[in-house]
């Protein structure tokens, strides 16, 4: 389902280059889960940033079912994003104006959904997670971290992505929390089919995933090297 | 819910910097339509001054020092022709005369003074019989001295348009009693000035001699100067004809249709007209009179558009300020599918949002403030100049009569109203505020990456 081939990020600062990624290759399979771990400036946000099309590589490849996302325009990239991908972040970064529901309900109005169809599924994804109706109706700031990351990970499965890539979605959370979020995503990906790849720093939680990739210096490290 | 209706909520996340920015904008908005409204007030009243004032052209025989004589009087035929000169639109002809005993029964109602009996003296005219006996008689000689009397003529002028109070001789008249004549008819009535009707004993109906015929009062007029009210008034042609000067006009004022074709109207009946006719106008008085008009004018549009820019800035300022608070939340919607217009159109709601609740708040200043600082405006500017304005009063002989008082007065009473066009206009500029406020900012929002807040994580 994701096919990364010899990709690279180069940052340019001045007459510096720092190649943040450096030529990794690797596949997902549909429904798999998948964790990205590494040292802090290993280069692995910079990765979730090129697989959700968030930004352009110098070279290599990021095939996403059949399609080859990075020989995407930037309009073609929106909508790839807006109906192929889903985010859940480490700060949550719901907005905090909107309800619960409105947060999740704002990639399906970016889809083109009815209003009706957002409101329907984003009741039926905030009760997948666990989120009674009075919650529902309430803004991020008078949610707990833990609810916050629930309504983030509806939000991120409201237009049925493909892909859903999560970085420290545990971070801010406390283990207990962190285990059940992660939990929660496990059992969406089996249950939606959908593809999930996690940044995580957490060993614990990378060795319940699927498949574990490990960044050095932007780097993949050879499977069975030590974490 | 929709990036209009987003933008909207938004523009209320914080309540008490909208309400300073609502404030602050309803102010510059409120500025900037009070400006407008006098813009528009003073527009429309130096539109008025100029299709009333000082656009009339003063005709009067060559040489002609009013009642001292010199010049051979206009013809009626003479005049015809200036009728018919580019943008005049009406042309006023007088005739003046004096009634003396001689031609009269009526008795002047100003007394000759020392200052009417020296000119008397010099000019030989209305002389009474000296007394045959008493102590007007000085010394005992054989040159006997003769001590002049003298009682002033009564001025009556035959006029064909009774339509301004000019042509009674005062900025104002009111009918005591009776009405105007019909100055185009040639009948033997007048209408009396009321000091000359309190001297003789006139009324409506009553009847007085003049040119040995029996003239009957029509109307009794006020003109609030006691020159104008010592006169009387007939129709031109029934004047010409009792004074047996049947084509004769001492003195003419053509009407132009407006002050800024006064020039070459001039131009037109003084080439008309040769060198029979001293030809003049009222334009540079009337210029002088219009020009704090037209600083009070300058002033508003400058005021105006600083306002409007000021607005601008604030709006400006406070969706840069919004924009570089929600940075994180830019890239997050970008992230999750928003596209960079919808993004911008959100933002926009938001700074139009701001706009029209100052725009609110604006045209409540406005209509509150417009009228006011129009008055202040045009006080302050009139008053400054009004010692250069020139004011001529009654006894020129039929030649301009300048801008007294009244005409001051007129020109401050400018009216200023918000009117539903104010309204559409402040709309407008409210929309152009918001527009121009949050183009830099809706720059800044296209060119956040959504990486970067993965970055920042």
């Amino acid at each position: 389902m994701l096919q990364v081939t010899d990709l690279t990020k180069i940052f340019k600062s001045g007459d510096t280059k720092v190649a943040a990624v450096d030529g990794i290759s690797f596949s997902v399979a549909g429904g798999q889960f998948a964790s990205i771990i590494g040292k802090s400036g290993s280069g692995k946000s910079t990765l979730l940033s090129l697989l959700g099309a968030l930004d352009k590589p110098t070279s290599g490849h990021i095939t996403v079912g059949e399609k080859d996302i990075t020989k995407l325009h930037d309009h073609k990239l929106i909508q790839y994003r807006c109906e192929k991908i889903g985010f859940v972040f480490q700060s949550y970064n719901l907005v905090p104006n909107l309800t619960a529901i409105e947060n999740v309900m704002l990639p399906m109005e970016f889809a083109g959904l009815s209003k009706k169809q957002r409101l329907q599924r984003a009741k039926q994804l905030l009760s997948q997670v666990g989120l009674d109706d009075n919650k529902q109706k309430r803004k991020p700031g008078r949610l707990s971290g833990g609810e916050q990351q629930r309504v983030a990970i509806a939000r991120a499965l409201g237009n049925k992505p493909k892909l859903i890539l999560a970085d420290e979605p545990t971070g801010n959370l406390d283990s207990q929390t962190g285990k059940m979020i992660f939990g929660l995503l496990h059992d969406l990906a089996k249950s939606e089919n959908t593809t999930i790849v996690v940044v995580t720093h957490d060993l614990a939680i990378a060795g319940k995933t699927d498949r574990t990739f490990q960044l050095i210096d932007g780097k993949l490290a050879p499977a069975g090297a030590r974490v | 819910m929709n990036p209009v209706s987003r933008g909207i909520r938004n523009a209320f996340r914080n309540s008490i910097r909208t309400f300073s920015i609502v404030v602050i904008l309803g102010l510059s908005v409120g500025l900037a339509l009070s400006m407008l409204v006098a813009r528009q007030a003073v527009q429309e009243k130096i539109d008025s001054v100029k299709t009333s004032i000082g656009n009339t052209v003063s005709i009067a025989p060559a040489g002609v020092q009013g009642f001292q004589g010199g010049g051979e009087p206009l013809t009626n035929d003479q005049l015809s022709k200036v009728e018919t000169v580019s943008h005049v639109t009406k042309i006023t002809k007088t005739l003046s005369d004096r009634l003396t005993s001689d031609t009269s029964n009526l008795t002047s109602a100003i007394d000759a003074g020392s200052l009417g009996n020296r000119q008397a003296g010099n000019s030989g005219v209305g002389f009474q019989a000296p007394p045959q006996s008493g102590n007007r008689q000085s010394g005992g000689d054989s040159n006997q001295q003769i001590t002049r009397t003298f009682t002033p003529p009564v001025i009556v002028t035959g006029i064909n348009n009774l339509s301004n109070a000019s042509a009674y001789g005062g900025d104002t008249v009111t009918y005591t009693s009776g009405k105007a004549l019909d100055p185009t008819k040639d009948e033997d009535v007048a209408v009396v000035g009321k000091a000359l009707a309190e001297k003789n004993n006139l009324s409506v109906g009553s009847t007085f001699t003049a040119y040995s015929k029996t003239i009957k009062v029509v109307g009794v007029y006020d003109t609030g100067n006691t020159f104008s009210n010592a006169g009387l008034i007939m129709s031109l042609s029934a004047l010409q004809r009792l004074s047996s000067q049947p084509n004769d006009v001492t003195s003419a004022t053509a009407t132009v249709d407006s002050i800024d074709n006064i020039d070459s109207a001039v131009t037109a009946i003084k080439s008309t007209l040769g060198d029979k006719a001293d030809v003049t106008n009222s334009q540079e008085s009337a210029k002088s009179t219009i020009a704090p008009l037209e600083n009070v004018k300058s002033i508003s549009l400058f005021s105006l558009l600083g306002a409007l820019v000021a607005g601008s800035v604030i709006i400006l300022l406070t969706m840069m300020m919004i924009v570089r608070e929600r940075r994180r939340e830019i890239g997050v919607m970008k992230a999750i599918g928003s596209s960079n217009l919808k993004t911008m159109f959100q933002f926009m709601s938001e700074a139009v949002t701001l706009t029209l609740l100052g725009l609110v708040v604006g045209l409540v200043i406005g209509i509150a403030a417009a009228n006011p600082i129009t008055k202040v405006l045009v006080n302050n500017s009139t008053s400054s100049s009004s010692q250069a304005a020139p004011v001529r009063g009654p006894g020129g002989g039929g030649g301009v009569r300048g801008f007294g008082r009244n005409g001051l007065t007129s020109i401050q009473n400018v009216k200023a109203s918000v009117g539903l066009d104010i309204l559409g206009y402040g709309i407008g500029s409210a929309f152009i505020i918001a527009i121009v406020g949050s183009a830099l900012p809706a720059l800044f929002i296209s060119k956040i990456r959504p990486a970067e807040v993965m970055r920042a994580e």
